[in-house]
């Protein structure tokens, strides 16, 4: 079930890619419409002036579109690095601009190379009229058609990257508001909750102000929790805060089955972090490792920035990662977020260890601005 | 006396159902079980009256371990939970006391006065039963090695012989004895995988290989292993008929 739906989601980022290089289809199209008029008009023209020779337009128009759509493939294959800057029109159209005096003279050169040729070959001569008329007016004629056509590229690369970022951003919405919920579910989770509300009644008989620390640690999460609202990214300082919340309350309940270690840089508790990312993780470590388990289990925790990248673990003994590829929604929704916010930038690893299972994210670093 | 078994995997939830109980005149807490495999060797052991099953535990959950009792003479079991939607979805329909965690000291009187007043009614049974029904209990059997227990996968068992109140469970590596109704036990195992083929045994279908035709309608059953056992004529139509014959 998981796995179809992550296919599905995989397919859905393939076809987002792909819109990328469908308008060039329609794109192409219409370049060929465009000249399929450009050779009729000239045909029917040639024919009024009382030509006899078709094969005459035929040429002027070939050597034209050969040219044409040599430099019309390049600027679809070769100039993708100008892509970046299709947000600032004036910047991508000088990037283009600047190529057009060399298109000019390629072009000129080129067209009226072959037409020379091919008149000479057949026997004939090519009458034009004088160089520095052609020059000025294939010129003029390129400076217009040009305009027209990188008009034209630019508003389907403009709309398709528009379609690229709208997808991209509807997944983001959607994977956030995903994890909203399923955060909120497993906070609320009224087993959890019932559970630690049973501990404190059971501990105010005996230690009150144990009981009064592990109501105000409930209140404090449940707090956290309603509060988290809209914010995305957090810092990994109150990221682990949170999970320290957690880790308290259940700690309490399960006091001598299980020992937390917490080994997290200072350096990186500035980092920047999607909000509650790590918390499945450590419920997980409680669930599978803590409840199941009739041995003490061991929780370590590490957070290190390495280089340009973030790296947080969460390690328990006593679990053995499910065999098959089913996996719960809690690392699934980590996993979609890591995908939608960095790509292939965010990993989420899970490793079965010789006593346990370890769970590393990694994802860029980047300093956290409140 | 009314002796009770305190089954929990939480210290503090122990604590709190000990303390109450305790209180009690009437009432002897045997042992506090720290999980459901304990839980299940006091009982073996102890023979409580009563249990409070957490349903939650690690090993075998509160559910696991009635699942594998003989109906007819487990305790009285009362099941604790925090939340499990389903199981108590179930109780409620089976008359079955239960415990919702937090619970106040109220309620578990309330819990103790009907377990006192209580006649021999079918309470336990249908306990087990439930259990039963909401695990797997069919896929496992819980039965003694030496002084502990231990679970064992029902596919492995070849065959079930009954013999006065105990069953022998043989199984392709060893044999076990278990203190239970051969009539229970394949009510615990389900009537998919195991058939009855005369008064006091039954075979794990799977590991029939032959039938050899005797006198009066009997036949001979031949196991994989070569072990040969009668089949009576009572069982036959209903093996045959089960295995497409």
């Amino acid at each position: 079930m998981a796995v179809a739906q992550l296919d599905l989601a995989a397919e859905k980022q393939a076809r987002a890619r792909r819109w990328v290089r469908r308008p060039d289809f329609v794109l192409y199209a219409l370049w060929a419409m465009f000249w399929l008029l450009m050779l009729t008009v000239a045909i029917q023209d040639y024919l009024r002036n009382g030509g006899k020779q078709l094969w005459q337009p035929a040429l002027w128009e070939g050597t034209s579109l050969a040219v044409a759509t040599i430099w019309v493939v390049l600027q679809r294959r070769v100039t993708r690095q100008y892509a970046i800057y299709i947000d600032r029109p004036l910047l991508w159209i000088g990037h283009h601009v600047k190529w057009l005096p060399l298109i000019v003279v390629t072009f000129v050169a080129t067209v009226y190379g072959i037409r020379h040729g091919v008149y000479a070959l057949v026997g004939q001569t090519y009458r034009h009229e004088s160089w520095s008329y052609v020059l000025f007016y294939e010129s003029l004629k390129l400076v217009m058609f040009f305009g027209l056509w990188l008009g034209l590229i630019f508003g389907f690369d403009a709309y398709a990257k528009a379609q690229e970022q709208r997808q991209h951003l509807l997944a983001l919405q959607k994977s956030l508001a995903e994890a909203q919920l399923a955060h909120l579910k497993a906070q609320l989770r009224p087993h959890f909750f019932f559970n630690a509300l049973n501990t404190i009644s059971a501990l105010m008989h005996v230690d009150v102000p144990r009981a009064d620390r592990l109501l105000s640690r409930l209140a404090d999460l449940l707090r956290a929790t309603l509060q988290w609202g809209d914010k995305e990214i957090t810092s990994l300082r109150e990221e682990i805060r949170m999970l320290e919340l957690y880790a308290q309350i259940m700690q309490e309940r399960f006091a001598d089955r299980v020992t937390l270690a917490w080994n997290v840089d200072n350096a990186a508790l500035a980092g920047s972090i999607p909000a509650l990312l790590l918390q499945p993780l450590l419920e997980n470590a409680f669930k599978h490792g803590v409840e199941r388990s009739r041995d003490a289990v061991r929780i370590e925790i590490e957070g290190h920035r390495e280089g340009d990248r973030l790296r947080i673990v969460v390690r328990n003994t006593g679990s053995t990662l499910a065999r098959g590829p089913t996996e719960g929604v809690g690392l699934r929704n980590c996993r979609e977020r890591l995908t939608v916010l960095y790509g292939d930038d965010g990993k989420l690893q899970l490793t079965q260890l010789p006593d346990g299972v370890e769970a590393a994210v990694t994802l860029p670093w980047q300093e956290h601005r409140a | 006396m009314m002796r009770v078994l305190v089954a929990d995997d939480e210290a503090p939830a122990r604590g709190k159902l000990q303390r109450w109980l305790s209180e009690q005149g009437d009432i002897e807490v045997v042992a506090e079980s720290e999980d459901g495999l304990s839980a299940a060797e006091a009982i073996e052991r102890l023979k409580p009256d009563v249990v409070f099953l957490d349903i939650q535990m690690p090993g075998l959950s509160g559910l696991e371990v009635a699942a594998q009792l003989e109906q007819e003479t487990a305790p009285l079991i009362v099941f604790v939970t925090a939340f499990d939607e389903h199981a108590i979805k179930a109780f409620e329909l089976n008359a079955i006391d239960y415990l919702l965690k937090p619970y106040d000291k109220d309620r578990l009187l309330k819990t103790l006065s009907r377990i006192r007043a209580r006649p021999a009614d079918g309470s336990t049974r249908a306990a087990v039963a439930t259990a039963r029904a909401q695990t797997q209990s069919r896929d496992r059997l819980l039965v003694p090695v030496g002084e502990t227990l231990q679970l064992i996968d029902s596919a492995t068992i070849e065959w079930l012989e009954a013999s006065d109140n105990y069953v022998h469970v043989h199984t392709s590596s060893r044999n076990y004895i278990l203190r239970r109704t051969l009539q229970d036990l394949l009510e615990q195992l389900g009537d998919q995988q195991f058939a009855r083929i005369h008064k006091s045994a039954a075979v794990n279908i799977a590991s029939v290989k032959a039938f050899t035709p005797l006198f009066k309608g009997d036949y001979e059953v031949q196991l994989r292993t070569g072990k040969m056992l009668r089949l009576s004529r009572r069982y036959k139509d209903q093996l045959f008929g089960r295995m497409g014959r």
